[in-house]
């Protein structure tokens, strides 16, 4: 039987890790809205961009531009990773940090220089350990990526599509589809390769005939880049809001799990302590028995 | 199509950000700063989609008159509904104009060797008078 002195203090270093997870998942559960909160404010915005282009379309431009043009050939390509900075999160950053390097592979079959970018703490270690080198890397994006930041990164890019030292850029991130369910994605953002209209439904009769300031395609010009940056800035807010999602989750299961242990190790503790009393007792009776 | 309002001199005014909504409101009268200058638009606007420049966005409620400044992006009306959309807004007195300063001077001080480079600057440039110009107003 164990020492009861020993059950004892495991008991208690594992009801401080309970507290401990328990405040994790209120933290998590807190930073989960408020991310949550930023990803339908932008939501607001993608909707509004896609109706203007939806708006665009139907009045007869016709949608070119060099950002939505597939490269003929590929030669310098780049992959964005984007994990989280911190762990405690289940299988959150492993996922992606996997689905990335299987995907750098490929990648490399495909196009002569592929760069790897990562933003993520978490990512960056794993990149290190898949020995794969990183060319930049961004820890400055906590549960509240900010937009001027994201455009900066997206300014990069285009600049450097724009002057042939970037023909294709994936990005793999954690898609946020519901509070149930996400999973890792990989996207091509560079070409776009369109503008997300899903072959918009023919433009019914009743459509407002538009004046344009100054012009339709001066007006396209714009909106193509910005899309683009609405739309990598999405997928910082995806990761930002299913990076919180996985630690919930993943303090939840530890809560519960140390709960569990308590309940265990408490009824050995009872045990062993029970068992001593009882051999105590026996001592006793057996020291009486034998000066009687 | 409902009417925003049923009053016959309003009309809804949204303006977003990819961060935020920042506002949405029913103006009577507004101004927004098209490419090439100021563009007013009152109650029954024709249909229109512009391009945004860097400046003031002013509107008027029941006399009041709030401004904001906005960085670029685009300007949709229809049916009474003006959709702003833009990178960022600011509430006049927000604007940080000793900021503004500082990135005017340094867009100035700053060497472009090619055309995007200049593009940047000019950009910057434009920004920072457009902040200042607001700041000194307000």
């Amino acid at each position: 039987m164990a020492n009861p002195r020993e059950l004892d203090k495991r008991r208690k270093s594992i009801k401080n890790i309970r507290k401990i997870t328990r405040t994790m998942e209120l933290i998590a559960t807190a930073r989960f809205r408020k991310a949550m909160d930023r990803a339908s404010a932008a939501t607001a915005y993608t909707e509004q961009i896609m109706k203007l282009v939806k708006d665009l379309v139907s009045s007869g431009v016709s949608v070119e531009h060099p950002l939505l043009e597939p490269r003929s050939e590929v030669n310098n390509a780049a992959l964005l990773v984007l994990s989280a900075n911190r762990g405690f999160c289940g299988g959150f950053n492993g996922n992606v940090t996997r689905a990335g390097l299987n995907h750098l592979k490929s990648m490399k079959q495909e196009a002569e220089h592929v760069r790897v970018e990562v933003s993520g703490k978490r990512g960056i270690s794993g990149f290190k350990q898949g020995r794969v080198e990183v060319d930049h890397q961004f820890t400055n994006f906590e549960d509240r990526p900010a937009y001027d930041d994201v455009e900066l990164i997206a300014n990069r890019y285009l600049a450097e599509y724009a002057s042939g030292m970037l023909d294709r850029l994936d990005v793999v991130y954690t898609r946020f589809e519901s509070a149930a369910k996400q999973h890792v994605t990989i996207e091509t953002l560079l070409p776009l390769g369109g503008l997300g209209l899903g072959d918009a439904e023919p433009a019914d009769a009743s459509t407002t005939v538009y004046e344009f300031l100054p012009s339709p395609e001066s007006i396209l010009e714009e909106v193509v880049p910005t899309s683009f940056r609405v739309k990598l800035f999405k997928c910082f807010l995806d990761t930002a809001v299913s990076e919180q999602i996985a630690r919930m989750v993943a303090m939840k299961g530890a809560t519960e799990n140390a709960g569990d242990l308590i309940k265990q190790l408490s009824m050995q503790y009872n045990r062993a302590r029970q068992g001593r009393i009882t051999s105590e007792l026996m001592d006793l009776i057996g020291g009486v028995e034998a000066l009687s | 199509m409902a009417d925003p309002a049923n009053n016959s001199t309003n009309m809804k005014l949204v303006v977003v950000t990819p961060e935020a909504t920042v506002l949405d409101v029913t103006a009577e009268f507004l101004v927004v700063p098209l490419y090439d200058g100021e563009l007013g638009i009152a109650r029954n606007h024709a249909p229109m989609i512009g391009r945004l420049g860097f400046g003031e966005l002013r509107y008027r409620n029941g006399g009041q008159t709030a401004s904001y400044y906005v960085d670029g992006g685009f300007v949709q009306v229809q049916d009474n509904m003006v959709s702003v959309l833009t990178n960022r807004a600011l509430a006049a007195e927000e604007i940080d104009a000793a900021a503004a300063e500082a990135q005017l001077s340094e867009a100035i001080a700053s060497k472009t060797t090619n055309a995007q480079q200049m593009a940047i600057r000019e950009r910057l440039m434009l920004q920072a008078r457009a902040q200042k110009r607001m700041a000194s107003k307000a």
